[in-house]
């Protein structure tokens, strides 16, 4: 296991998720990184090598899915969580490239779950 | 002058725009941007997807969910339906509701990400179907499954999200309502005239043939009489059956081979068409029926579902199925290609 915190970068174009999840997962003891963007969020996983990422789906410019695909090309092992407001995404078989999908919510016990579960499948 | 055509076994209504008479270049198809990037059913991506419930094509002692496949099933991940689970059934004042009791499987036609059946031979396509009839058995063993129904959509206007070519199937705990018109329709002729109304719809198409786009020795691909969308094609085995698990290895073969017929010609006709095709077949539990008869329907999407059409259920179709017939029978087609229209 790194000796260190784990680093989330969190992929959403909502100011108000950022601080929510920057809040909730630091206290949970993660490094969190914010994209506000895809091509932001492809620079800071060559810059600062999350070791998990969460996704939003509906973003302007390029969306979570093609992000996704990105990122997995790059490096296929990084966990990505889609993370959407919308569970017809659902639907997409683009989305199957994510290691998990979960439906947005106030409530962000599964996410931390999730968090957590796909974290100790790469070695934390 | 429009004319207003019916369903036979439905009872739908169309409405054959045929002053439009629009020829396959009339038809503007959308092109489907190329996204790139990883794709989680291609070979070396299995760790992505769900264990597979069937593969054919990798050599004897490979492990499973490796690759060297040429055709996978796999469950969906993220599935609209779940497999666990008893199925309860329960009132709420009129309204009915039960648990979301299903499956949902994905057939991974091929290894090759940017192939379609359309360029697929014969042999190949052949595989397809031999999957969609195993899961269906397999499936049918499920005492809480009623119905298996087979779809496949190419093109993201046809609602296809990942260009990999794939086809669907969801197990279902009741019967389509659709399927239901389907079986009423054919039984109400049957009463009536003791024969099967597709059996007929082939007698007939073949003595006129200006609906037949082709035929072998075991099926007949035909221009619908009234069709929801341009170019709508049924395929027909002229073996009467009514449940596709009844299929034999000279039908998977000629199967095969009118359907890659027929999806080149579509293909010749109007490039990349975007389209949906479905297995129409007899409910799981039902035993042999004299009135019901399997096919496939084919809609390539080529216009749009709107107010007119949810208020009345009727579509409205530019192109007669007669034209279309005939464009479609015009193309040439080169050994195991393709050319272009006559």
């Amino acid at each position: 296991m790194p000796d260190r915190k784990p680093r989330v970068l969190i992929v959403d174009d909502e100011e108000s998720i950022h601080l929510l999840y920057r809040e909730e997962l630091e206290e949970e003891g993660y490094e969190v990184h914010s994209a506000m963007n895809g091509p932001e969020a492809l620079e800071l996983v060559d810059k600062i090598e999350p070791d998990i990422v969460v996704l939003d789906i509906n973003m302007p410019g390029m969306d979570g899915i093609q992000v996704l695909r990105k990122i997995k090309e790059k490096r296929p092992q990084l966990p990505v969580i889609l993370c959407s407001a919308y569970p017809e995404y659902k639907q997409d078989l683009a989305s199957w490239a994510s290691d998990d999908y979960i439906v947005k919510s106030y409530d962000l016990s599964e996410l931390k779950d999730s968090i957590k579960r796909n974290l100790a499948k790469v070695g934390f | 002058m429009p004319e207003l055509r019916r369903d036979p076994i439905v009872g739908r209504w169309v409405i054959i725009a045929k002053e439009r008479g629009k020829r396959p270049s009339d038809f503007v198809v959308p092109k489907d941007e190329v996204k790139g990037g990883f794709c989680p059913l291609c070979p070396g991506h299995e760790y992505t997807t769900p264990p597979e419930v069937l593969a054919y094509g990798r050599p004897p002692g490979a492990p499973p969910n490796s690759p060297g496949w040429s055709l996978r099933v796999v469950p969906n991940k993220f599935p609209a339906l779940r497999i666990e689970g008893e199925l309860w059934k329960e009132g709420e004042g009129i309204y009915d509701k039960m648990n979301g009791v299903g499956a949902h499987e994905v057939i991974v036609e091929t290894p090759n990400h940017n192939e379609t059946l359309a360029e697929m031979s014969p042999d190949r396509l052949l595989q397809v179907f031999w999957a969609y009839r195993d899961r269906m058995i397999d499936l049918s063993r499920d005492n809480r499954f009623r119905y298996v129904i087979i779809f496949k959509n190419f093109g993201r206007a046809a609602g296809a999200s990942l260009e990999h070519s794939h086809s669907q199937l969801i197990a279902l705990p009741i019967v389509p309502h659709l399927v239901n018109q389907e079986l009423k329709g054919s039984k109400l002729y049957y009463d009536y005239k003791e024969r099967c109304i597709y059996c007929d719809i082939i007698r007939q198409e073949l003595q006129t043939g200006t609906r037949v786009v082709c035929e072998n020795h075991e099926f007949i691909a035909i221009c619908a009489f009234a069709p929801r969308q341009p170019f709508e094609m049924w395929i027909i085995p002229k073996r009467h059956h009514s449940d596709f698990r009844a299929i034999d290895d000279r039908q998977f073969r000629a199967l095969a081979e009118i359907f890659s017929e027929v999806l080149k010609r579509l293909n010749t006709a109007i490039p990349r068409c975007p389209y949906n095709f479905v297995l129409h077949t007899a409910p799981l539990r039902e035993p042999y029926l004299e009135h019901y008869h399997w096919h496939f329907e084919l809609l390539p999407k080529l216009t749009h579902i709107a107010g007119f059409e949810w208020g009345t259920g009727f579509y409205i179709t530019p192109t007669s199925p007669e034209d279309a017939a005939h464009f479609l029978r015009e193309i040439t087609l080169s050994e195991g290609g393709q050319e272009n229209a006559g």
